[in-house]
């Protein structure tokens, strides 16, 4: 079977409705980036996450109306996998302070019912912690426990025999689990993960997440320009480029209008954009590969018409190790499950992309280069 | 067919060393399903001996079960620490990373801190969660600019700011060493499998506990700070006794033997005498204690033991039995060494000592200590400064037990047992004996931890629960197959025979990349998986590229020689253009991501290499024995 055998188009004369294209995708990209934002998962925001999965199905709102009550501001509840399964997230660090009397008041709840009326001082209180001191060693050590059993991230100030001091360590997610637990009595459930990331790290991995990106765009221009013409470098990197800021454009386009689709960029998505710059290089290798062998071959025939002879002769290999590549990606889309869900369709959009404008952006650039420069590119 | 055989000789060579590099993981994959199939089988007793556990309960004895067979059988050993490893997505664990709060150390250290210092500090740390800058340095330009000397709080009055901040600068980094001793040292207590702990850049560490089943201990072990006590050894002549009547307890003999029980070191070394001629097994029922507690000095002048890393929990049993309780004296304990020794097997061995329960002294009372080399005897030695309370009973303590040992005790390990030569009245202590500088080095951030906790923040924590790790396990397993059953059949239908090959080629490919994989010790996570679908997909790439050149040749007139010959020549170069970028990406991705996307960007990484081999060399060799046979190539 053959594929494309003797195409002959003439693309490169249609490459203005390409730029038309890119340019109206590019466009409704930066529109949604500057209208919804970008939806960043809590490995850049900070924050907690946390899933569960309950052993009977539940029903999401009912864990909403749960979770309002706690008065603990935007936590966003979605479904994951499939219908025990719950995800809740918050971009909180920290406690409100509205809520801090409330989980005070619980802690000392268990504390008078181990030892009623004894007596205690708040050492130390900030919305992340608190600490009480306790008139005897051994009854620090007995709450201690108590706490600790209790669900609370409890531990001794010091390990010293004299310590009198319980400091507990006051969680968002904890207090949500605590709550559901408490609510759900009649269906528990296990917790399939929870991620707490503080704000500084996430700061750290924006920058280095956009920084590596640059960096490996950096490295192909390099490369490419040792081992092609350096315009060829470039109209290759310029392609890249339109790759990943449309399939960053479409992951805001998209993101909340797929239900159980979770789209926001997380390091996994970015990994895959880094992924994708590696990847759609290749079919514009294949490309300029063969340009230059046309140019070394036809030195008479315009750069317009070597161009179109290539892009013919490559389209059915560009076709298919881009189609075998897409056959396993949609394998991780459909059976590679909720974690690598928004890895494997930022894959999928990057790589479509990847193969349109290493035809279109990438050889489109090279040929108007040269139109403007005057000047036949020969190697 | 002669220049055939050296490129053959080569893909079975690596091949069979890619099996023989899986073999201990199936061989580990094997020995956790009939270790898990006989700790099932405990299930019911346990739950008949202890009616009151909870199902959650008895799930953790018998992971935790599990998990010290596993790891502790020499039988299953040696296929588990060469098993490929998985991550902690998939295998369910802890992943944090903490920092040291540089602020609050800065507090404790600082002399006599006024209002003035704090807000000054206060405001440094502020500055310091929106820059990289240090806060040591931060402060320092601050109290600058106030012109406030940084020995005003620091260090001695002759010293100038420079000098100050380098010693601070030394002072956190203590702080992170000293964190992640006191931490691997209860990470190590805790039985963890696996653990990792790294310092990563100045000030971070980062912690990864695999196995969800102990995730409430790992969240204790992690916080307070450490507890450090000096306990005294018993002596011989107090301890060999005991141990005797532990022995006898056990032996069946406790009241029969009470006499011979009583009696003292001399009879110890004759019941070993007389024991040599004893088999092994006979011995270990004779003496079930000394069979597990090999004692170090045959002649009895120390009580110290050996114990097999793991007999550890057969010397907890033995002391729960309540024949042995009633021989052992409440104040004592046996606590153990936190460096194992090991023999020439291999084996670890962890020196056992008999100690006061309670401690004569807790570490609250060092102000200092430093590792040093003794200018006259080079030796190294730790220097160990007390304050006054402290001294006054560090002097009595010793005044009292000259030629006793005192065991250094952090969070229950102990980490030395020096002699108590005399009295030391000032609270100035010298240890001597370290092997060497760097155990000295040990030793003072051991005493320091009493005194300075290293104070940490946990910056991010992730858990894994086993569940999810299970189900991302197989859903990884189904992308595989599926992924590569969709790609070969696709290449089959479109290049018949010649896509026979890439199948099988891609089959190569794979099988190298777990090999080498394995080979590496790397681990395997989820991301890691899908790099390994992604690979096939990107693998075939190459074929697809070859065959389409064959094709693009044989229909321009070529022979079927010459077409395979120029379509492999003439694609190596593109193909090699665009592996290498991808490479350059998988590189950087490495140094961007941490944990599963590192190992994602690894997988990529060996998986362009083998898929190069493969699709070059492999395919080439089929493609040139068909030739040479001369039987018919179709690619489609």
């Amino acid at each position: 079977m053959r594929l494309f055998e003797n195409l002959n188009i003439n693309f490169m004369s249609k490459r203005s409705i390409f730029y038309v294209v890119s340019a109206t995708i590019l466009l409704l990209g930066f529109i949604s980036i500057f209208v919804k934002g970008v939806e960043f998962g809590i490995d850049f925001k900070g924050g907690s996450e946390i899933a569960l999965q309950f052993e009977k199905p539940v029903v999401i709102e009912k864990i909403r109306a749960e979770i309002d009550k706690l008065g603990i501001g935007n936590v966003e509840v979605k479904t994951f996998g499939g219908t025990t399964g719950i995800l809740l997230r918050t971009e909180l660090q920290e406690l409100p302070k509205q809520v801090l009397p409330k989980v005070r008041s619980k802690i000392e709840n268990v504390i008078s019912n181990v030892y009623p009326g004894i007596e205690k001082r708040i050492t130390d209180s900030s919305s992340t912690s608190i600490t009480y001191s306790f008139p005897d060693p051994a009854a620090a050590t007995v709450l201690n426990n108590r706490l600790f059993e209790a669900g609370f991230n409890s531990a001794k100030v010091s390990d010293e025999v004299t310590n009198t001091a319980v400091s507990v360590r006051l969680g968002i997610a904890d207090l949500i689990k605590d709550n559901l637990s408490e609510k759900f009595k009649d269906n528990s459930f296990t917790v399939l993960k929870e991620d707490r990331v503080g704000p500084k790290v996430g700061k750290e991995l924006k920058r280095d997440a956009v920084l590596s990106v640059l960096l490996s765009l950096v490295v192909i221009l390099i490369y490419l320009g040792f081992r092609f013409k350096f315009t060829f470098a470039f109209g290759a990197v310029i392609a890249l480029f339109h790759d990943v800021l449309i399939t960053l454009g479409i992951f805001t386009i998209l993101y909340g209008l797929i239900p159980g689709f979770n789209l926001e960029i997380s390091v996994s998505v970015v990994a895959a954009f880094l992924t994708l710059v590696g990847y759609s290089i290749n079919d514009t290798v294949i490309v300029f590969d063969r340009v230059r062998e046309q140019m070394k071959i036809h030195k008479t025939l315009s750069v317009e018409e070597n161009m179109n002879h290539a892009i013919n002769k490559t389209m059915s290999r560009t076709i298919i190790t881009v189609f075998t590549v897409l056959l396993t990606i949609v394998a991780l889309l459909i059976f590679g499950g909720e974690v690598l869900r928004g890895f494997a369709f930022a894959l999928f959009i990057g790589m479509i992309t990847g193969t349109y404008s290493s035809v279109f952006i990438a050889s489109a650039f090279v040929l108007e280069y040269s139109n403007r420069a005057h000047k036949k590119i020969e190697f | 067919m002669k220049e055939l055989r050296f490129r053959i000789i080569l893909i079975v060579g690596a091949i069979a060393l890619c099996l023989y590099l899986l073999y201990p993981t199936y061989k580990d994959y094997q020995n956790t399903k009939a270790v898990t199939a006989q700790v099932e089988g405990l299930q019911p007793s346990i739950k008949k001996n202890n009616p009151s556990l909870t199902n959650a309960q008895i799930k953790d004895i018998i992971a935790s079960k599990k998990d010290s067979i596993l790891t502790n059988n020499p039988d299953y050993r040696s296929a588990r620490e060469k098993r490929m490893k998985l991550g902690l997505d998939l295998q369910g664990g802890m992943y944090l990373v903490m920092e040291v709060n540089t602020a609050k150390l800065l507090e404790k250290l600082a002399r006599d801190p006024d209002d003035q210092f704090k807000q000054i500090l206060k405001s440094s740390e502020a500055e310091s969660k929106d820059s990289d800058e240090n806060v040591v340095s931060i402060l320092e330009r601050k109290m600058k600019q106030q012109g406030i000397r940084m020995s005003r709080y620091f260090g001695s009055i002759r010293e100038d700011d420079a000098v100050i901040t380098s010693k601070l600068l030394q002072q956190e980094s203590d702080a992170v060493t000293r964190a992640i001793e006191i931490i691997s040292n209860r990470v190590n207590q805790y039985g963890v499998s696996e653990p990792s702990i790294q310092k990563q850049g100045s000030r971070r560490i980062v912690i990864e506990l695999p196995g969800i089943a102990r995730e409430e201990e790992a969240k204790r072990l992690l916080q307070g700070s450490a507890l450090l006590e000096f306990k005294l050894v018993k002596d011989a002549a107090f301890a060999i006794p005991i141990m005797n009547q532990i022995d006898q307890a056990l032996a069946g003999k406790a009241g029969k033997d009470s006499a011979s029980a009583k009696n003292d070191v001399a009879s110890k070394t004759d019941t070993t005498k007389k024991d040599q001629k004893l088999t092994a097994e006979q011995f270990a029922k004779e003496h079930p204690f000394f069979a597990v507690a090999r004692l170090l000095d045959s002649q009895g002048r120390i009580a110290d033991a050996y114990v097999k890393e793991s007999d550890k929990s057969k010397i907890n049993a033995f002391l729960e039995n309540p024949e042995v309780k009633k021989v052992v004296p409440d104040n004592i304990e046996f606590i153990y060494d936190q460096r194992p020794e090991k023999d020439p097997s291999g084996e670890k061995y962890f020196r056992m000592y008999m100690v006061n329960k309670e401690a004569s002294l807790t570490g609250g009372v060092i102000v200092d200590a430093q590792s040093n080399i003794d200018p006259s005897t080079s030796a190294p030695v730790v220097n160990m400064q007390m304050n006054t309370e402290g001294s006054r009973d560090w002097a009595q303590i010793t005044g009292s037990n000259i030629n006793k040992r005192c065991a250094i005790v952090l969070d229950g390990v102990v980490y030395s047992a020096p002699n108590i030569i005399g009295k030391i009245p000032s609270g100035n202590s010298q240890i001597t004996g370290s092997a060497n500088l760097e155990e000295a080095k040990l030793l003072e951030i051991v005493l320091k931890a009493g005194a300075l906790p290293a104070p940490i923040d946990i910056l991010d924590q992730r858990t894994v629960g086993p569940s999810l790790g299970q189900d991302s396990i197989s859903k990884g397993l189904n992308s595989t197959w599926i992924g590569y059953l969709v790609v070969a059949i696709f290449m089959i239908f479109y290049y018949k025979k010649a896509g026979t090959f890439a199948s099988f080629a891609l089959i190569v490919t794979i099988l190298l990349l777990i090999g080498v994989l394995a080979g590496f010790g790397a681990t395997l996570t989820l991301p890691g998986i899908a790099g390994i679908v992604l690979t096939m997909g990107v693998a075939v790439d190459a074929n697809v590229i070859i065959y389409e050149r064959i094709r693009e040749e044989l229909s321009s007139g070529k022979t079927v020689k010459a077409a395979v010959d120029s379509g492999f020549k003439l694609s190596f170069a593109p193909i090699f253009d665009s592996n290498i970028t991808s490479f350059f990406t998988g590189l950087i991705l490495y140094q961007f991501g941490s944990g599963p996307i590192q190992g994602f960007a690894l997988t990529l990484m060996i998986g362009l290499v083998t898929s190069l081999f493969a699709q070059l060399v492999v395919v080439r060799v089929i493609f040139d024995f068909m030739v040479v046979k001369g039987y018919k190539i179709n690619v489609g």
